[in-house]
């Protein structure tokens, strides 16, 4: 599923992975100042947040699940 | 929701290779600049993924007329030469301004190395009939995108990152700043400025695979409410994916790393095999394998199968769904009316993708050539824009209007329930991804597709909700999703004939006659009005030349001619 983890043990914090990634995914937890994955549906697996993370924190998977149709929504 | 008011002399919207150099040259030109991005200045957009980009340099032997002759010919005569001419003769100052960047290229003896165009590698029908291919690129080092961001620093241009522009700010028929909101919280911003140059790069529709999400068209959308004509919208940059693993390759470090100079050709599918096992026939010069697989599908001769970087692992192919992302490839985007880039509305100026100058035609020649376009108007775009900001009088803040635009902005955020931007999206997709709708077209099928579209603007759209600030962010891209595909239905439905990327069944030949034409679309009263503009008399064919040794491309059924 696109962006699978973020590691809070080796995470430390730097925000750069917010920055980088161009769909937002990414938000700081405010309370435990680790990055987190917030909107992953929105991943779009560009890997950019990776190539930015120097915590080598981060795991992305080539493999997408699109949501199922629905009538509304 | 806190508001704050933005001064300035030139607003830059959209900080890709288009838009960092049109803030340098701005403020080399000694004009105050903001730069604002959605994501964060140089590293959004498709400015990241490009690995290399072309310069035409005599001293390097370059000839000019096989350069153009090259560009004619893919883009099947739809090229706007002018334009062609420009950025080829530009495109060395801007490498020279590259370099002074601090970006590093892939060097030997002092000298950057050039590459010849990948498809001279491969074998294709008919080669000696046509021009050669004669451009060639340079490949700059990993990491080159973030010595743009320092030069805009350095240049002394502010840098709003994470800031999402939502429309441009009008009076009297001019363009005198725009507003938006912060990605993170929402605050809102009036951006007030003596011109504006709309660099917000191109647009597709969320397409699985292909990493360009961000690039939702808001850039050709703005500016065609604003008043700006648009054009080059039936055209594509198709790229294809893989449906097993739509995210390999990683394209950012496949292409960003150097490592498409390693697999030349590649992203043409050279080897795509088809379900009978059968190899699948290049149909010619266009890039991308434009139209091969989708013909496959069409006739039931799916899966594709091909090799891609940067494993050479055989996966099946599926087309990225209509996507029009790359417009540096697919020729189109906001109207240009004069060689500084100034478009139709006074004050505002477009470069890189979101301008629509024609300077490829109908099918992408040349590799490295969408960033040498960006460069080139991203520079001319500041200039004029710096130069527009300098001699014309400001108009009076105008707080009402100012007002209503942030009220517009945040009215997705306002309503309780409605439609969500996924799910519009996700219909959006339905509607255009099929290879029938955008790739294999046809009139009812066309119309069909416009028929949700338009249920999606009137019915849907001015519900779209927001339950918190990532969504609203989404509904506004969704708004411009439907907008851009509405562009493309019409400019699809408008040119009856196939020609470069774009083809219809029903008009499967090239119509010179009546099609040496753009298709441009306007806003009248509030409907989308496609109509054409000929090209120049001089940038015709020649009428002589059998048709076979105009078109080396081949289109479905012209295998053997
Ligand atoms: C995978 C890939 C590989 C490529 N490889 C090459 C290559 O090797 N050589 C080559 O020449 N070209 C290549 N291209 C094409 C080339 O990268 C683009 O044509 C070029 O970078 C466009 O630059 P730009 O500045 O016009 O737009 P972009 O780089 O797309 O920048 C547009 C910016 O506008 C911002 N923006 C959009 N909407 C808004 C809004 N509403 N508010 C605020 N900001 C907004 C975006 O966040 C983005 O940062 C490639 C493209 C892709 C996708
Ligand atoms: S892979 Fe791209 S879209 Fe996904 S989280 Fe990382 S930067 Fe964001
Ligand atoms: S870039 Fe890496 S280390 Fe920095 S916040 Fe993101 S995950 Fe954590």
């Amino acid at each position: 599923m696109a962006i699978e983890l973020i590691d809070p043990e080796l995470c430390s914090g730097c925000a750069a992975c917010v920055d980088s990634c161009p769909m937002d995914v990414i938000r700081m937890d405010p309370d435990q100042a680790v990055a987190v994955i917030r909107y992953g549906e929105d991943c779009m697996m560009c890997e950019l947040c990776i190539v930015d993370c120097p915590e080598d924190a981060i795991t992305v998977t080539p493999f997408a699940v699109s949501p199922a149709v629905r009538s509304w929504g | 929701m806190k508001e704050t008011t933005v001064q300035t002399d030139v607003l830059v919207i959209g900080g890709g290779m288009a838009g960092c150099f049109a803030a340098v040259k701005a403020r080399e030109a000694g004009r105050d600049v903001v730069l604002v991005d959605k994501g964060y200045v140089s590293k959004s957009g498709e400015t990241p993924y490009a690995g290399d980009t072309a310069v035409f340099n005599p001293a390097w032997g370059h000839d000019l007329d096989a350069w153009l002759t090259q560009v004619r010919t893919v883009g099947e005569y739809l090229n706007d030469a002018r334009w062609t001419e420009i950025v080829f003769r530009d495109s060395y100052e801007r490498f020279l301004d590259l370099r002074a960047f601090g970006v590093e290229f892939l060097e030997e003896d002092g000298e950057p190395v050039r590459l010849d165009h990948p498809l001279t590698q491969i074998e294709l029908p008919d080669r000696d009939k046509f021009p050669p291919l004669v451009s060639q690129v340079v490949h700059w080092l990993p990491g080159w995108p973030a010595k743009l961001r320092k030069a805009v620093v350095k240049s002394g241009a502010k840098i709003i990152d994470r800031f999402v522009v939502t429309e441009l700010l009008m009076e009297d028929g001019r363009v005198v700043g725009a507003a938006g909101f912060d990605v993170e919280g929402n605050a809102t911003r009036v951006l007030r400025a003596g011109a504006v140059v709309m660099s917000a790069g191109g647009g597709g529709f969320k397409a699985v695979g292909y990493p360009t999400h961000e690039l939702t068209a808001d850039g050709h959308v703005m500016a065609y409410r604003a008043g700006c004509e648009v054009t080059g919208k039936e055209f594509l940059s198709p790229h294809h994916t893989n449906p097993e693993e739509p995210g390999w390759p990683p394209i950012y470090p496949v292409f960003a790393s150097g490592h498409s100079a390693a697999f030349p050709g590649a992203w043409h599918d050279p080897e795509m095999v088809n379900a009978e096992g059968d190899p699948v026939p290049v149909r010619g010069m266009a890039w991308h394998g434009w139209i091969d697989a989708e013909w496959e599908a069409h006739e039931g001769r799916a899966p594709v199968l091909a090799a891609g970087p940067p494993d050479g692992k055989v996966r099946p192919l599926s087309g990225p769904g209509g996507h029009g992302s790359m417009l540096g490839h697919a020729a189109g985007g906001i109207v240009p009316v004069d060689d500084t880039c100034a478009t139709h509305v006074p004050g505002l100026y477009a470069a890189g993708d979101s301008c629509g100058t024609c300077f490829v035609g109908a099918a992408y020649s040349g590799f490295g050539f969408a960033t040498m376009h960006a460069a080139v108007t991203g520079a001319r775009a500041g200039l004029g824009a710096a130069e527009y900001a300098r001699s014309a009088d400001r108009a009076a803040p105008d707080a009402r209007g100012e007002a209503e635009a942030l009220e517009r902005a945040l009215a997705p955020l306002r309503r309780r329930g409605g439609f969500t931007p996924r799910w519009t999206t996700q219909v959006l997709q339905n509607a255009l991804a099929p290879y029938f709708v955008l790739y294999i077209k046809k009139e009812e099928r066309l119309r069909a597709a416009l028929t949700t579209v338009e249920f999606l603007r009137d019915h849907v759209v001015p519900k779209l909700y927001a339950r918190d600030d990532h969504e609203l962010r989404l509904a506004h891209e969704t708004a411009n999703m439907v907008a851009n595909a509405e562009m493309k239905l019409r400019a699809s439905l408008l040119r009856t004939e196939s020609r470069g990327t774009h083809y219809r069944e029903d008009f499967p030949r090239r119509d010179d006659p009546d099609w040496l034409a753009w298709v441009r679309l306007k806003d009248e009263g509030g409907v989308m009005t496609p109509f054409t503009e000929p090209i120049p008399e001089e940038s015709r064919p020649d009428p002589a030349l059998p048709y076979a040794q105009r078109y080396p491309m081949r289109l479905p059924g012209e295998e053997a001619r």
